[in-house]
């Protein structure tokens, strides 16, 4: 009796292993929220992160949307962007030779207003030295085309993956929408199209309204919710997709620290990612894995352990 | 560009509803135009930094007053400046900069007119400091909302000011006395409300006036990556001629004529 046995920390007890890929601890940047990497440096160690997920790419470059485009929420924030990026060319050829002697995975994220978009981009990033993953968004709420019918719709979701899965050599993340009533329906059709690992969730649908004006505050009327007011739902919705799930999950949603990053875990998350809190401080995500690793001695259990850890009564 | 805990050196009322803050920093070199972010919380809500423009740098000339880094000038419109005017001396914010482009320095012999009104004034005090000469011209609605003229007058800037009600300077508004001082030679910088900037511009156009404009847009990253701050501006070169800039990482200085003013 008297004091527990303290087990033996495993060797890496931040390492984790997705879609056959190797991440030095289980914190990776949010698409949207992180540039094309490169921008971090002057404040953070890049080399400090799991993984860097870049804006979401398209085939050609995208403008994005009028303004205003953001508007505070109570603890949160609404964005509608329009997915605003420089094109798949423009990165491989621009922005990621910026990434390429930062020793960490850069995972590209992707997105098509058609199927046949979503191949196309695939296809040029397939065999692209410094990539090593694909996450796709089928979530985004932002976009009039494609974009929501992805993500809400398993027989959609279905379709474009397995479009996708052709397109690339590639592991593939499939990152899913939050609006959604069943998500399991969702993690099984990404699943049956052959994705690798499953990323969730993306923002909720949204509204702002200035009661003076009368008039909606954002220029696209809705747009999509991030922050630690949709972390409580977001745990939720990990939590559920792992009793469905047979690959690997990355979860997010408003995590703002170490702790937040755990609930993830121990609903079921292999992995996280940090997305908001970089605006507010553009070291959180690595500083989430220096909080991570320290509950990781503390308690002498390796993430691998943690994941899915959750006691239910 | 930095992002660290800053202690406060002094947060003094200036006016009602305004402020002056000074904040300790071992400061990078700040240019007329640049902004900060400032974390006014450590909680959740409100959960964004919110952006000020730098007033002037302080102690940094021997002359010290109550330390080193620099001075920013707020009013107090919603949480978060409240918030910012309940913190006392010695307490510390996070601050991330400096951000932003500047305003591009007078070319040799232009003869330099400053456009303003509200805290657009801000910016355009460090730029008046490193002038040799210029003028300002002031616009509010009563003579209430006009300050910090003095502080102008002690840099050796000429002063007009215009209200709405007459009750300093001119009946009328800014852009009156701006008619009159427009020359070839002449270049504008402008700081304030968007109507008020959108006139000066529209103005300086015609006439055929350079004239920089720093503009306000909400803000999440600072640092131009979240793409929320965006301003659609005109490419005068390019046949796909409209697209969008980032206040914060593009801007906060445009030149007038590329702010496309109708979708501001
Ligand atoms: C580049 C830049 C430089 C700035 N420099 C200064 C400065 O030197 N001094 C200063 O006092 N302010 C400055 N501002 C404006 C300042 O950032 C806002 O006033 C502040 O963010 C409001 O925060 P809040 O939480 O108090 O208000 P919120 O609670 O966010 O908003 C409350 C109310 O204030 C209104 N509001 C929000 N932003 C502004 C704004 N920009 N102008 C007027 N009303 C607004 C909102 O519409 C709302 O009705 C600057 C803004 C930018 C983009
Ligand atoms: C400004 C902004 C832009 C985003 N852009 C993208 C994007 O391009 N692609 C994508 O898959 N998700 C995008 N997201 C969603 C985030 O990656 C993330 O799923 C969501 O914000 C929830 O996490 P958070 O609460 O930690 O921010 C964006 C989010 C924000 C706030
Ligand atoms: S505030 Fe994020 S891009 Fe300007």
């Amino acid at each position: 009796m008297g004091t527990p046995l303290k087990k033996k920390l495993p060797k890496k007890p931040l390492e984790v292993a997705i879609a056959g890929l190797k991440f030095k601890n289980p914190v990776m940047t949010a698409s949207g929220t992180f540039g094309y990497g490169a921008e971090f440096a002057p404040y953070t160690g890049l080399e400090k992160l799991g993984a860097i997920v870049v804006k979401g790419l398209s085939l050609y470059p995208r403008q994005g949307n009028p303004g205003p485009r953001i508007v505070e929420t109570p603890c949160g924030m609404l964005n509608a962007i329009g997915l605003q990026n420089v094109g798949v060319d423009e990165f491989i050829e621009k922005k990621l030779p910026l990434l390429k002697d930062v020793k960490t995975h850069v995972i590209a994220n992707i997105f098509g207003e058609t199927i046949d978009d979503y191949m196309e981009v695939a296809r040029r990033l397939d065999r692209v030295k410094g990539v090593s993953a694909l996450e796709i968004n089928i979530s985004c709420p932002n976009v009039k085309k494609g974009g929501i019918v992805f993500g809400t719709d398993p027989q959609e979701a279905f379709r474009v993956v397995s479009a996708i899965r052709k397109s690339t050599s590639l592991p593939l993340i499939t990152k899913l929408s939050p609006n959604v009533t069943d998500i399991k329906v969702m993690v099984k059709a990404a699943e049956d199209a052959g994705t690798d690992a499953i990323s969730l969730i993306n923002t909720l649908t949204g509204m702002v309204i200035d009661v003076e004006r009368r008039r909606p505050v954002l220029a696209t009327a809705t747009g999509g919710l991030s922050g630690p007011a949709i972390r409580p739902v977001a745990v939720r919705m990990v939590w559920q997709a792992a009793q469905a799930a047979k690959v690997p999950l990355i979860g997010m949603g408003g995590i703002m620290n170490a702790r937040d990053a755990l609930e993830f875990i121990i609903a079921g998350a292999a992995a996280v990612q940090v997305g908001t809190a970089s605006f507010i401080d553009p070291d959180a995500a690595a500083k989430v894995a220096s909080g991570i690793e320290e509950y990781v001695q503390r308690h002498g259990v390796s993430v691998r352990e943690l994941t899915g850890s959750l006691k239910l009564a | 560009m930095q992002s660290v805990e800053s202690k406060i050196l002094y947060n003094d009322r200036l006016a009602e509803g305004y402020f002056r803050l000074g904040l300790s920093w071992k400061t990078p070199e700040v240019k007329a135009g640049h902004f900060v972010m400032l974390r006014l919380s450590d909680g959740m809500d409100p959960l964004l930094r919110r952006p000020f423009g730098v007033f002037r740098v302080i102690g940094a000339k021997g002359k010290s007053t109550r330390g080193t880094g620099i001075e920013l000038l707020y009013r107090v419109v919603g949480r978060g400046t409240t918030i910012l005017s309940a913190k006392r001396p010695g307490e510390s914010l996070g601050i991330l900069g400096p951000l932003g482009n500047g305003f591009p320095a007078p070319q040799k012999g232009r003869k330099v007119v400053m456009v303003t009104g509200g805290m657009g004034i801000v910016p355009l005090y460090l730029l008046a400091q490193r002038l040799p000469e210029g003028t300002l011209l002031f616009g509010a609605r009563s003579k209430k909302e006009t300050f910090l003229l003095d502080e102008f007058r002690e840099l050796g800037i000429k002063i007009k000011t215009a209200t709405e009600d007459g009750s300093a300077g001119v009946k009328g508004f800014v852009t009156a006395l701006l008619e009159k001082e427009l020359s070839t030679d002449t270049v504008v910088y402008a700081c304030g409300p968007v109507g008020m900037l959108k006139a000066v511009s529209r103005l300086c156009l015609d006439a055929g006036v350079q004239c920089f404009v720093s503009l306000e847009r909400s803000m999440a990253c600072g640092i131009g990556v979240c793409l929320g701050c965006a301003v659609r501006t005109i490419n005068h070169e390019a046949r796909e001629n409209r697209n969008y800039k980032m206040v914060c990482s593009d801007g906060p200085v445009f030149d007038g004529k590329d702010v496309d003013w109708e979708l501001l």
